[in-house]
């Protein structure tokens, strides 16, 4: 098999070093080049032609930005950012992934001991990267609907009419980004999501949702409640899980071990929602790597929920739908133009009466 | 796996150059933002270093830099920041501070926290206008107070349905020693009293904050709910109120007025705990990282070193046996084994021993720290402009020792402050620098550590404290006529003597010196002074390495075991009895032209041809600065002593300081060196007018040696 060639961008000496090291250390993967920002960057770019990129963000000169920006201008080939854990870390690695970067790796503090564990997501990353199909940043659709001032105070006692939850990995920021933007103020159904994303991420990544979109959209906090017209986003390192109590339906975060490798997991979200929701449950299983929240989904299904997988043409990684969909755990499958479609249409109207019989599924899969 | 350990140091050779051009990139950028403050190309391009020295050291583990340069990246990114007249300061201080922490890295030594400067980006990152500050307090208000969102649900449920709720805020007792519990406690007391509609900190966290808040539903009165909650032992104090309306404002009135009074309180884990999860910029809900620090009480390290000094003992017996097989026997077949076996032993024993010490010591630094602040506020006191210079920091001390010369050290500072360095005026009528300086140096000499306060002030009078001496009838004028510099400047440290005109609030109440020398002397240090008219004054503390082993030399007096410490010890000279002279009221020995005073341990000889014969071992000692020849009978050899500590019921002399337990059971006392010469002065001066000896001697040997004496004389 013809190796992965990488080319590293960072203006650190170290990382130049360190980088290829840990990554050569998987056989089909080579580093062709390295580059201290973002001028010699283009330049090995043009010249070593590699079919990745990993790009540290801050760099003197041409900054990763810039680069990245030319990148996807004039020679559009995956780019991983190697990210780091500050205040504005987050915030630019969040603006890379718009601009149109494949993905991330955070380097969290302790990166010293937790080193093999971070190659394992860079390699495993690039390799997602080599195979996709490129880069396609979908245009985002002009927003649908306005601002609602009032989306800061919401009423604590209203009621969703279903539990919407979301699992997604790779692709993840853009996608959500996509699909949360055509949402109204108003959509009736309550929204929780398990994006994989280290935390110190997530709070800004719901923040820039929360501006963009006419939703409401928050991380996640234990305790709050699960309202209509609101997305949850669960915060990294901790698992998210739903509960019905007698006043409303609050998220609960938990410190639980890792599931699939993950923290949080979209199994344990979907297998939540299945449990206290049953076929209340809309369940979305989206773009990303490997198989987390695959049997969830079935969770989902087994309760009599509404499942549904990102279609492969629109996933920038097509692991985790795919899981799904093998196993046959996808009641739909939906590109991601539609979803926001699909959803206002599985909440609202001739759905949004509260039965909890099993009678609309079978229509419901009927359809697909 | 050799491998990757390889790689591991190729990585950190490769981090320590690149690091020192950042660091070298840091100081330049001060340098340019001095001249061009706030340029907001300068500041980025500064923060960029910061950054990047902070992902290298993350991956190489440096910890404690990576945080320290995480946090000033974190400040470097608020606008006020880059506005802020201190940058420049603050990135000179940053990027000495990294150097150090480089080097201590290096080195694997104890890495600097860098607690000036952490309070220093702090203080950037704290100015109010800073942006992220204000907007993650507007997101928190938008989010409600610290009751969940469901917890508000019931809680406005409950207001809605006209029952009345209470708002109960509890301060834990400090001596609570299990808040969680405690918490625990407090909701089943207040479950008696209705429903309790939320609690804060939740039930499941592992927060161990003081300060807990429950919401209760209920129809008893106030009154009851904080009789029922003041669970004794548990709370300390109990505030209830009750809640009308929203409830989210006045939870959060609440809480800030239940905090504040409790703060001072809490002991100081606790505090740290508080004040880090009250802190703003504190990244919020990102658990505490495991810290690869280990806290022991130094209790448990005294113990292990005591075993050691046991086994020290064990290694001694061993060595003894073996001494006696080899000389019944000296070629048994096992013996070269047994000596192998010894050997590897010692060594072993050896680098357990040096294992252990090492964990006792800390880097002088620690103490050092302080001095800044002590200087700044004297000088402010005295309106004299004084500046700190610090070297050797780095120098490792036992950590008794120094939390013992603390206070000794910090009167040394603030003396040389108040008295040493002169005001302003006379600075400049002298032709010196406006600006005085104070120097605090410390580092190793041989087996001890020397700390030296120093400074360039007028120095000391050396003839007013010949004056001050005669004047206070420590010393006859004729004798203080006699004493050479050095002599008359140890007068400074009898208790009650003060050179100072007048008493200030800084100094000069005649107390401090005599502790100072009293401190060292218990330390088995030494304390002396080297001053130079209109140059300045130096103090320098001689401390040992540690307080528990020393390298000493043994030897007899009068049949009994005596040992002293090795680094004591000049030399050791032979001589006979002849050769000792009486001058005065003492005995000297002239030793290479030189003429040292001798102090005879033992009884005197008696007069007669063959006495003066007699061969006597002299050692040659210096304490503080003075050199001294101790007569002893015979020389045992030298020997690695664990020092036991005597009480006061055991021994009633100050001349002795410790003892020790031999490898063949014999017990040796050790000589409280500075006490002997003090002894000695103090009796010379007081000319009995018979030559001092038989120090070692019991009450009955001396009784019995005075009366052969007088007889003699006779």
């Amino acid at each position: 098999m013809k190796p992965v060639r990488v080319l590293v961008v960072d203006d650190s000496a170290l990382m130049r070093k360190l980088i290829p090291q840990i990554i050569e250390s998987d056989d089909s993967i080579q580093v062709v080049g390295t580059a201290m920002d973002g001028n010699f960057g283009l330049r090995k770019l043009e010249e070593l032609n590699p079919d990745v990129v990993t790009l540290d963000l801050e760099m003197p000169g041409m900054s990763g930005i810039d680069m990245l920006k030319a990148i996807m201008r004039h020679h559009p080939v995956p780019v991983i950012v190697v990210s780091s854990h500050s205040t504005d870390g987050a915030s630019v690695t969040l603006k890379a992934l718009g601009l149109g970067a494949f993905d991330f790796v955070a380097k969290p503090n302790d990166v010293s001991t937790r080193m093999s564990e971070i190659a394992q997501e860079l390699i495993a990353k690039i390799k997602a990267a080599a195979q996709g199909k490129g880069i396609s940043v979908t245009p985002l659709p002009p927003a649908l609907y306005k601002r609602q001032a009032s989306k800061a105070n919401p009423d604590l006692a209203a009621v969703p009419t279903r539990v919407v939850v979301i699992g997604v990995s790779t692709g993840g920021p853009n996608a959500l980004q996509y699909v949360l933007s055509q949402l109204p103020g108003d959509f009736p159904g309550t929204i929780l999501v398990v994006q994989h994303m280290p935390d110190g991420f997530t709070d800004m990544f719901a923040r820039r949702l929360n501006e963009t979109c006419a939703i409401q959209v928050k991380e996640a906090q234990s305790g709050d409640l699960l309202l209509p017209g609101r997305v949850l986003i669960c915060p990294g390192n901790r698992h998210m899980k739903v509960k019905k109590l007698p006043l409303g339906s609050v998220a609960i975060l938990t410190d639980d071990s890792r599931v699939n490798g993950h923290r949080p997991s979209v199994d344990v979200l979907f297998r939540s929602a299945a449990d206290e929701f049953g076929s209340l449950t809309i369940a979305v299983i989206m773009t990303g790597m490997g198989d987390d929240g695959a049997e969830g989904l079935g969770a989902v299904k087994a309760a009599g929920g509404m499942t549904i997988a990102q279609n492969e043409e629109s996933c920038v990684v097509y692991g985790m739908p795919k899981a799904a969909v093998e196993r046959g755990y996808a009641l739909r499958v939906v590109a991601l133009e539609v979803l926001a479609s699909t959803l206002q249409a599985q909440c609202s109207g001739d759905n949004s009466s509260r039965d909890r019989g099993l009678g609309g599924r079978s229509a419901r899969a009927g359809q697909n | 796996m050799s491998g990757k350990d390889e790689r591991g140091a190729e990585l950190r050779e490769l981090f320590f150059e690149t690091a020192a051009e950042l660091l070298q990139a840091l100081n330049e950028g001060a340098l340019q933002l001095e001249k061009t403050p706030a340029d907001p190309e300068v500041v980025r391009s500064i923060r960029r270093t910061v950054h990047t020295l902070k992902g290298d050291a993350a991956a190489c583990g440096y910890r404690e830099l990576s945080e320290l340069s995480h946090e000033m990246e974190d400040a470097l990114a608020l606008e006020s920041a880059s506005a802020h007249a201190s940058l420049a300061d603050v990135t000179f201080a940053a990027a000495d501070v990294f150097t150090d922490m480089l080097a201590a890295y290096r080195r694997s030594k104890k890495v600097p926290d860098g607690s000036t400067l952490r309070a220093m980006i702090r203080k950037l990152a704290a100015t109010p206008s800073a942006k992220k500050k204000t907007r993650k307090s507007d997101t928190k208000k938008s989010i409600g107070s610290q009751w969940t969102e469901y917890e508000q649900l019931t809680i406005t449920t409950a207001l809605e349905q006209g029952r009345s709720v209470v708002h109960v805020t509890v301060t834990l007792d400090p001596q609570c020693a299990m808040p969680i519990a405690g918490r625990q406690l407090l909701h089943s007391a207040l479950k008696n009293l209705g429903d309790v509609l939320a609690q804060y900190p939740p039930a499941s966290s592992s927060s161990v904050g003081r300060v807990v808040e429950f919401a209760v539903a209920t129809t008893k009165t106030i009154a009851e709910v904080s009789a029922r909650a003041k669970i004794p032992t548990v709370a300390s104090k109990v505030k209830s109120e009750l809640l009308e309306g929203r409830a989210a404002k006045t939870n959060k009135a609440a809480s800030a007025t239940a905090i504040a009074p409790t703060a001072p309180v809490v002991p100081a884990p606790a505090l740290n705990l508080e004040s880090v999860s009250h802190d703003p910029l504190a990244p919020s809900g990102t658990p505490h990282q495991p810290e690869n620090i280990l806290r022991v009480d130094a209790e448990r390290i005294d113990n292990v070193l005591n075993l050691v000094g046991e086994l020290i003992i064990g290694k001694s017996m061993l060595q003894q046996a073996l001494n006696e097989l080899v000389a019944d026997d000296p070629k048994h077949p096992v013996r070269g084994k047994f000596v192998d076996a010894m050997g590897f032993q010692a060594r072993v024993l050896n680098d357990l021993q040096r294992s252990v010490m090492k964990i006792r010591m800390v880097p002088v630094e620690q103490l050092f720290r302080r001095f800044p602040r002590v200087v700044r506020d004297v000088a402010r006191q005295c309106g004299k402009d004084v500046s700190l210079v610090i070297t050797g920091e780095n120098t490792d001390l036992d950590k008794s020792i120094l939390d013992t010369i603390a206070e000794p050290l910090t009167h040394l500072v603030r003396n040389a402050v108040g008295h040493g360095i002169e005001s302003t005026t006379m600075r400049t009528a002298a032709g010196k620098p406006v600006q005085g300086t104070i120097r605090l140096n410390a580092y190793h000499q041989a087996n001890q550590v020397i700390v030296e306060v120093s400074d360039d002030g007028h120095g000391i009078d050396v003839e007013r404290v010949r004056a001050k001496a005669v004047e206070q009838g420590l010393i006859s004028s004729e004798e203080a006529a006699r004493l050479n510099e050095t002599e008359v400047l140890r007068f400074i440290f009898q208790p009650g003597f003060s050179t100072a005109q007048e008493v200030t609030e800084v100094s000069g109440r005649g107390v401090g010196m005599d502790v100072v020398q009293s401190v060292l002397q218990r330390l088995k240090g030494t304390v002396d002074v080297d001053s130079r008219p209109g140059l300045g004054t130096t103090f320098r503390l001689r401390l040992p390495l540690t307080l528990a082993i020393i390298k000493a030399l043994l030897f007899r007096v009068e049949q009994r075991l005596y040992a002293i410490p090795l680094n004591a010890v000049v030399e050791i000279a032979r001589s006979v009895e002849s050769e000792v002279h009486q001058v005065d009221h003492y005995e000297v020995l002239t030793l290479r032209n030189e003429v040292l005073p001798l102090v005879r341990l033992g009884r005197p000889v008696a007069f007669g041809s063959e006495a003066t014969a007699k061969k006597l071992f002299v050692l040659v000692i210096t304490v503080a600065e003075r050199k001294f020849g101790l007569i002893v009978d015979s020389l045992e050899g030298e020997e690695e002593l664990v020092i036991k500590a005597l009480d006061d019921h055991a021994i009633s002399t100050d001349l002795v300081s410790g003892a020790s337990i031999m490898g063949d059971g014999r017990v040796v006392l050790i000589l409280n060196l500075a006490a002997v010469i003090e002894h000695f002065a103090r009796s010379r001066s007081a000319g009995t007018g018979s030559v001092l000896s038989g120090l070692l001697l019991s009450h009955a040997d001396r009784a019995r040696m005075s009366q052969s004496a007088a007889g003699g004389h006779a």
